[in-house]
C-alpha cells in the first residue's frame, strides 16, 4: 500500500515535472506569463490602497488583512492551476472522450488526467500570493500556515471543479455548470468577509466554501485558532474525497470516443 | 490456455435524438428524446497464449467498443471479460500492468518529449526501476531500429518513427497481451511492413498474445493466423486464416494474352471480366468448372502468357461484409 502511495506520488511529479518542461519550451512566453499575472495582480491592489485612504477597516478588515486575503485568493489559485490545470478542463476531456489514454495506465486516473497540464501564469499568482504575504507581515510561523491554507484551498478548489465537471458523465454541456462554480468561488474571493451577511455568509460556508478557503484562514492567521484550522483541513478532506467518489461514480458511465486526439 | 475470454459481451449506448432545425432543438429540451444503440451484441470469443488474432469488421461494426471493454476503458453493458485472469471491471489498474495498448489514431506520448524520455517515464508508470528501464530501452532501440531519433522530440518525428515509438511504449512493461488498433494507418507501404515484421518479431521472441485490429488486409494477411469478424455487433466468423481461405477462395482469376483475339461469352462457372483486344481476363467458379475448362475454352495453342491468381482476400472479406449486411 506505501508502495503504490509512493509509486503514485513519484509518477505524479513526474508528470507535473514533465508538464512544465512543455510550457518551458518558449523560455520567452513563459516568463511573460508569470510576470505579466504578477502585475495584472498588483493592478488591483491600487484600488484597495486608493479605497483605504478615504476610510479605514472595510468590511472588518484592515489594509494588511486585504493583502493576506488576496495573497491566499492568488495563491490557492496559483496552486490549483499550477499543480492540477487540466481539472479545470476535465468537462472537455470526458466530452470529448479524451481519458483512453489515461485509463491504459495503471494509476489513479483523476490524478494522471488533472496533473497532466500547468498553466504558467498560475505560477505567476502562486508567486504573487508569497510576495502579499511578505509585505502584510513575514513570520515563519505565517509562512508555514499560509503554506497550509494555500495547499487546503487550492486542494478544495480543485475539488470543487472535478465534483461541476465529473456531473459531464450524466448531462451534455456541464462545463456550464462548472464554469459558474470556478467563477463563483473566484468572484468573491478578494472581498473582506464582512461586507456580506446573512445567506450568503451560509453559502460561503457550504456550497460556495470560499470560508474555508479564504475567509477562515485570515482569521488564524490574525490569531492563531487550532480548532478552526483542523476544521479546514477536514472539510478539505471531505471535498477531495466526494470529488473522488463521484469522479469514480461517472467514470462508469464514460463513453470514450473515436476522435484523431493527440496527448499534448 | 486461453488468456483472452470473452462471453457473452454487450455494450448498450443511450444517444440522444433531436429532430432537425433550431425548432428541434426548443423540443429537445423539454420533450428530449433516447435511443439505444446496441454497439455490441453478445460477442463471445476466446484467445489463446502467443496467438495473434485479427479483430476486423467495417466501420462502426464495434471492433474499437469491444476492445475499449477489453482494455477496462469502457463498462460492459452485459457479459463477462477474462484476460490473464483478470475482469477489466473490477481489475483495470492491475490488468493495465499485464497488458499494453496501441490506438494508431490517438497519441499516447510526450510531444514535447524524446522518445526516451517518454520510455523512462512510461518506465515510472509501471512502477519499473530505472536500470531495468535503460536496459530495457538499451534493448529496443536496437530491435526498433530508434538508434537515429531516440532523442530527438516525438513531435519532430515522422508517422512512421512515431507509430514505432509508440509501440516501444506500450512494451516497456513487457505486456503478455498486446492490443493494436489499427497501428498501420496513414504509413506507407516501407513503414507498413516494417512494423509487420516488429509485430511478428515480438510475438515470436516474447510470446506475446497480439489482438490486432485493422482495415488493412495486408496486415492481416500477412500476421494474423486467425480472423474474427465482426459486423452489427456480432461476431459473424471466427476462423482459421487458412479455413477462410480454402472455403472462400472458390474462385480463381484467369488473365490471359492471346495471339488471335477470342470471342467468349458468359456461362456457368465462367464470367468475362474484361475482354479487350488480345487481353481477357476471367473468373472461374471452382466449385461449377475447373481451370482446366477454361483454358480449354481460350485454347491453349492461342495463349502468349498466363497468369492464375486468387481472388484477393481483401474482396473476399468485403463480400462477407455485404453478406451479413444483407442478411
Amino acid at each position: 500500500m506505501l508502495t503504490a502511495v509512493k509509486n503514485q506520488v513519484r509518477v505524479t511529479l513526474l508528470t507535473t515535472k514533465y508538464a512544465l518542461m512543455k510550457e518551458m519550451l518558449n523560455k520567452t512566453t513563459f516568463l511573460m506569463n508569470i510576470v505579466f499575472m504578477i502585475l495584472n495582480n498588483a493592478c488591483f491592489i491600487i484600488q484597495w490602497i486608493i479605497l483605504y485612504s478615504i476610510r479605514d477597516g472595510i468590511g472588518g478588515y484592515h489594509f494588511q488583512q486585504v493583502l493576506l486575503l488576496w495573497g491566499i485568493a492568488a495563491s490557492t489559485f496559483g496552486f490549483s492551476r499550477c499543480f492540477f490545470y487540466k481539472a479545470f478542463n476535465l468537462s472537455e476531456v470526458i466530452q470529448n472522450g479524451k481519458l483512453d489514454s489515461f485509463l491504459i495506465q495503471p494509476k489513479n486516473v483523476l490524478l494522471s488526467v488533472t496533473t497532466s497540464e500547468i498553466s504558467p501564469s498560475a505560477i505567476g499568482d502562486l508567486i504573487y500570493g508569497y510576495i502579499m504575504l511578505g509585505i502584510s507581515g513575514f513570520s515563519i510561523s505565517k509562512f508555514f500556515l499560509f503554506t497550509l491554507f494555500t495547499v487546503s484551498g487550492g486542494f478544495i478548489l480543485v475539488s470543487v471543479t472535478v465534483i461541476l465537471s465529473s456531473l459531464s458523465f450524466w448531462f451534455q454541456k456541464a462545463d456550464m455548470i462548472s464554469e459558474v462554480g470556478d467563477s463563483l468561488l473566484t468572484s468573491f474571493a478578494t472581498y473582506p468577509e464582512g461586507i456580506f451577511q446573512g445567506t450568503m455568509k451560509i453559502l460561503f460556508y457550504t456550497i460556495i466554501p470560499i470560508g474555508f478557503i479564504n475567509y477562515l484562514p485570515i482569521r488564524i492567521l490574525s490569531e492563531f485558532h487550532l480548532g478552526y484550522t483542523a476544521l479546514i483541513l477536514l472539510i478539505m478532506c471531505f471535498f477531495v474525497s466526494f470529488a473522488f467518489i463521484i469522479f469514480y461514480r461517472g467514470l462508469k458511465r464514460y463513453s470514450s470516443s473515436n476522435l484523431m486526439i493527440s496527448k499534448i | 490456455m486461453a488468456v483472452i475470454e470473452v462471453k457473452n459481451l454487450s455494450k448498450i449506448f443511450t444517444i440522444k435524438e433531436k429532430k432537425q432545425g433550431f425548432k428541434g432543438s426548443i423540443q429537445s429540451i423539454f420533450h428530449p428524446k433516447y435511443r439505444k444503440v446496441k454497439s455490441v451484441k453478445k460477442v463471445n470469443f476466446s484467445v489463446d497464449k502467443g496467438e495473434i488474432v485479427a479483430f476486423i469488421g467495417p466501420n462502426g461494426a464495434g471492433k474499437s467498443t469491444t476492445i475499449k471493454m477489453m482494455t477496462g476503458i469502457l463498462f460492459p453493458t452485459e457479459g463477462d471479460i477474462n484476460i490473464l485472469g483478470l475482469d477489466p471491471k473490477k481489475h483495470r489498474k492491475k490488468l493495465t500492468y499485464e497488458i499494453g495498448t496501441v490506438f494508431g489514431q490517438k497519441e499516447q506520448l510526450w510531444t514535447h518529449l524524446t522518445p526516451y524520455d517518454n520510455f523512462k517515464f512510461f518506465g515510472a508508470i509501471y512502477d519499473i526501476p530505472n536500470f531495468v528501464v535503460e536496459k530495457k530501452i538499451k534493448e529496443f532501440e536496437e530491435i526498433f531500429e530508434l538508434k537515429d531519433f531516440i532523442n530527438t522530440p516525438v513531435r519532430n518525428l515522422s508517422l512512421g518513427q512515431r507509430i514505432r515509438c509508440e509501440i516501444v511504449a506500450s512494451l516497456i512493461h513487457e505486456p503478455k497481451v498486446l492490443f493494436l488498433d489499427e497501428p498501420t494507418i496513414g504509413l506507407d507501404p516501407v513503414v507498413k511492413e516494417n512494423v509487420r515484421s516488429l509485430i511478428k518479431r515480438m510475438n515470436k521472441e516474447y510470446k506475446t498474445t497480439i489482438f490486432l485490429t485493422s482495415h488493412d488486409v495486408s496486415d492481416i494477411e500477412k500476421l494474423c493466423k486467425r480472423v474474427i469478424i465482426i459486423n452489427s455487433g456480432q461476431v459473424v466468423l471466427d476462423d482459421s486464416m487458412e479455413n477462410l481461405k480454402y472455403y472462400y477462395l472458390n474462385k480463381k482469376i484467369v488473365e490471359a494474352k492471346m495471339k488471335e483475339k477470342v470471342s467468349l461469352e458468359d456461362e456457368e462457372g465462367i464470367t468475362i471480366l474484361k475482354d479487350k483486344e488480345y487481353n481477357i481476363k476471367i473468373e472461374v467458379d471452382t466449385e461449377k468448372r475447373t481451370v482446366a475448362d477454361a483454358l480449354k475454352l481460350l485454347n491453349p495453342d492461342n495463349i502468349i502468357d498466363i497468369n492464375i491468381s486468387n481472388i484477393p482476400l481483401e474482396d473476399i472479406i468485403s463480400s462477407i461484409y455485404k453478406k451479413e449486411d444483407q442478411s
